[in-house]
């Protein structure tokens, strides 16, 4: 097992590299040279790109300080603002996306799970057929339809909560609802689907109808027995969803106006702001990258049928 | 040649002399897929929309990109054309602003009703009930409009009257006694005397004025094509290009410059005169005809009522037609959905076929590519790339089309590896069959339907793809529309103009859904075994 985990841990290193290496040399390709964009630069700010990357150098050293300093955590000045580097304004806005995703990713584990089991329970009834349109419907519309739907019936219309802003604005954790319910829709309808069929094959197997036949309250078989089996490709999916919670934020953030990183990313790269958008891809793809690696982790502990050597 | 003399195969029969048919994986697919109600519906449906995208020029709406700024914001609406509407809207302004001034006096439950409106920023609430209102009392006789406001309507009612909308296609010239002719068929310099006496000065003047303007064109693309050079570096072009420009050629473009300008006198001229017929009413519209324009000119105009439009589904913040914008902006959609599914869907099947068949360091290589790509934020990456390299609809599409072959290489390297062993690999393998050809006569086609099954579940998800940096404004760009641009532009109003968010979200969301249906219906057509799978 800790060779495994310890070959795993190596197999991220070269998507890390690859990431820094792409952010590298988009940088150098942007048009119009990397540091004389279109729009001309203010000389504080001009003077320590300059020093900092060393442009007269040939192109591989500055490869190498580049990625020194990357993996050192140093993301460099910003093209943009001039008061601060890219890193003071990544740890300003990441709180705030991971406190939505978080939320986010949370509200989709736990009510996919919940309203798969109870489709596959009462397989063909109401409650299996309202739960798989509500997954077709999470499948099929783009949540940047979801969003401005669910602000236009539950802020504008009905005035139950409020339609933007973040904690600061007074609202509290009202402000957090509607962008969280938004971000969670496409990841709770793949999930419901999943934990539906992975549950139908469990209860058809020998095992449960061995548990049966002893005579086991329905209860304890579902959540002691059938839980376990159920469990697998969910958390194979987790990879992928974590992925589509990032990006997904970034819409969210701009349709509810939250001050975190996916805003400041668009933003970003309507300004060509090139450090800075490349910081916040390199801050994503590390995020990613070790949420990839937790879940396969967690996914060899449950899965005794396979063993990893 | 001996096609026609061969004998019929001895077709195959069971214990009870009954022919047995031949059934096909695809034929028994189709049977299957024509039980699943969703799926032939899906199918119709996206039918629908294919055709509406492809016939888009040639249907009877207006143009998507014509803006006209009197039609801003024109809510959707089946019986009442543009004109109507913005009377009901300047009425409605009337009877509000007389409200205000106290003139037209509510019940002290109405006022408070009004005010909570207001407050909430639904004004558009406030017009309705204000218009309906305000047309009652007009009926009773207990309001009137005071001389101010009646000119103002007045002066609107004139307006929808008479405002036009005027192309001239072809100024034709006749000469006395002879056949009219087409100007841009004229000798170059009867054309020139015909605008020159247009605008009331001489051929000379004329024609060395457009010596000058070729010149200042020619410079405009030199400056154009190579930008930071010095004004010496630019005449010495300049008189290169000049020299280097035939007798010909430089009469064509003259003849183009002044054909173009008469024409847009035409157009002038007819407008002015087609304006005071429609305020006497003496012309009926819409107008198609050769009308005379001054002397022996003539043109034909194409004229209508610029207020008789009609907005089945509203219009935007410029006035556009949305019912043109949601048809033309499907167009977009659809396109880079099934092209870009198309080229992924290629790139990833060839990848996956060599990968899955040749095996090898070959393998290992596409296969950790993609595994790194996999741990990629890939959108992100596809916005850095619009960011950089400028946002059009083609760049758009090769972003995305060169991300999204993963998937896809993956799964046909699997169904390969699955394949190659079997016995009929083998049998061409001993025949002597190159790899090129065991690859794309037996292995691709015989994975077809997993490709196919693929490429539907796929469309949707590149639509949404597309959609999605639309929305954010890295897509497609104006005067070009998608579905996510459509949705994206509608947010900010959405309050007061719903309709601008309502009608995209909905022609994407049937489309998706359809999509969807069509997928699964397919999956489970092809693959019954994964009926109760995801």
């Amino acid at each position: 097992m800790t060779k495994y985990i310890i070959r795993r841990l190596l197999g991220v290193i070269p998507t890390l590299l690859v990431i820094i290496t792409i952010s590298f040399f988009i940088v150098r390709v942007a048009p119009g040279g990397p540091f004389d964009g279109e729009r001309a630069l203010p000389e504080v700010v001009k003077r320590n790109i300059e020093a900092k990357y060393h442009i007269n150098d040939p192109l591989l050293v500055q490869y190498g300080r580049y990625m020194f300093d990357v993996l050192r955590g140093d993301l460099g000045p910003s093209y943009r603002y001039k008061d601060h580097d890219v890193n003071f304004y990544i740890f300003e806005s990441l709180p705030n996306s991971m406190v939505l995703g978080v939320i986010a990713i949370s509200i989709s584990v736990i009510f996919g799970i919940l309203s798969g089991m109870l489709a596959a329970i009462h397989q063909n009834s109401w409650i299996d057929y309202l739960s798989m349109a509500l997954a077709v419907v999470g499948i099929s519309v783009p949540l940047f339809v979801i969003g401005p739907v669910l602000q236009y019936v539950f802020a504008m219309k009905l005035g139950w909560l409020p339609t933007s802003g973040w904690f600061s604005t007074g609202d509290g954790w009202k402000t957090v609802i509607l962008p969280a319910l938004t971000l969670a829709f496409a990841d709770f309808a793949t999930i419901a689907r999943l934990t539906r069929s992975s549950m139908l094959e469990t209860l058809r197997s020998d095992y449960i109808r061995t548990a049966k036949a002893k005579g086991m309250k329905s209860s304890s078989i579902i959540f002691k027995h059938a839980m376990k089996g159920t469990m697998l490709p969910i958390v194979s999916y987790l990879g992928p969803a974590f992925a589509g919670i990032i990006t997904g934020s970034v819409v969210v953030e701009q349709v509810f106006r939250i001050p975190g990183l996916g805003k400041f990313f668009v933003q970003s790269s309507f300004n060509r702001d090139y450090t800075l958008i490349v910081g916040v891809v390199i801050v994503y793809s590390v995020i990613l990258v070790i949420m990839n690696f937790l879940v396969d982790i967690v996914y060899s502990l449950l899965d005794p049928r396979i063993t990893y050597t | 040649m001996n096609l026609l003399n061969k004998q019929a195969e001895p077709q195959a029969t069971n214990e009870f002399d009954q022919v047995i048919v031949g059934n096909s994986l695809s034929k028994d697919a189709w049977r299957r897929l024509k039980k699943n109600k969703m799926a032939v519906i899906s199918v119709f449906i996206v039918i629908i929309y294919v055709l509406l995208a492809i016939c888009a020029p040639i249907l009877p709406i207006y143009p998507y990109d014509e803006i006209i700024l009197d039609h801003q914001h024109l809510k959707p609406s089946l019986v009442k054309n543009a004109g109507q509407l913005l009377m009901e809207k300047r009425m409605a302004d009337l009877y509000t602003q007389a409200w205000r001034e106290g003139r037209f006096e509510l019940s002290e439950e109405k006022d408070d009703m009004i005010w909570a409106w207001i407050d909430k920023g639904e004004v558009n609430k406030v017009w309705d009930y204000m218009y309906k209102e305000g047309n009652i009392r007009m009926a009773e006789g207990t309001f009137v409009f005071n001389t101010a406001e009646q000119r103002r309507i007045d002066t609107l009612n004139t307006k929808l009257k008479t405002d036009l909308q005027i192309s001239v296609k072809k100024v034709w010239y006749t000469p006395e006694g002879g056949k009219r002719i087409n100007i841009s068929k004229l000798p170059l310099e009867e054309i020139v005397a015909i605008y020159a006496d247009m605008v009331g000065t001489t051929s000379e003047i004329e024609t060395e004025q457009y010596g000058r303007e070729i010149e200042q064109q020619l410079l405009k693309t030199i400056m154009r094509q190579n930008p930071d050079l010095t004004t010496e570096e630019y005449n010495l072009l300049l008189d290169k290009e000049l020299s280097g420009l035939s007798e010909r050629k430089r009469d064509t473009l003259i003849r183009e410059n002044i054909v173009a300008k008469i024409t847009s006198q035409a157009k002038d001229i007819a407008l002015f005169d087609l304006k005071e017929a429609a305020g006497n009413e003496s012309v009926n519209f819409p107008l198609n005809k050769e009308i005379t324009i001054k002397g022996a000119l003539s043109a034909s105009v194409k004229a209508t009522k610029m207020h008789e439009r009609r907005y089945y589904l509203g219009t935007d913040h410029q006035g556009r037609d949305l019912l043109s914008r949601i048809i033309y902006g499907g167009q977009v959609s659809i396109a880079i959905g099934f092209i870009g599914t198309i080229t992924s869907v290629l790139i990833g099947t060839i990848l996956g076929a060599l990968a899955g068949y040749l095996g090898g360091k070959i393998d290992y290589f596409i296969m950790r590519v993609v595994d790194i790509m996999y741990g990629l934020p890939y959108m992100l990456l596809v916005i850095i790339a619009m960011a950089i390299f400028g946002r059009n609809i083609i760049n758009l599409f090769f972003a995305l089309a060169i991300i999204s072959w993963l998937t896809i290489s993956r799964m046909v390297r699997g169904q390969i590896m699955s394949l190659k062993n079997q016995e009929f690999i083998e049998a061409a393998r001993s025949m002597g069959a190159p790899t090129r050809r065991i690859i794309f006569r037996h292995l691709i086609p015989n994975s077809l339907s997993v490709i196919i099954v693929f490429s539907t579940l796929r469309i949707p998800s590149f639509i949404m793809t597309e959609s999605f940096l639309s929305f954010l404004g890295l897509g497609v760009q104006a005067p070009y529309a998608s579905w996510g641009s459509l949705v994206g532009d509608a947010v900010a109003g959405m309050t007061l103009y719903p309709w601008k968010l309502f009608f995209p979200a909905l022609a994407m969301t049937i489309f998706l859904f359809a999509m969807n249906f069509l997928g699964d219906g397919l999956r489970d057509a092809f693959d019954p075994q994964s009926k109760n799978q995801l």
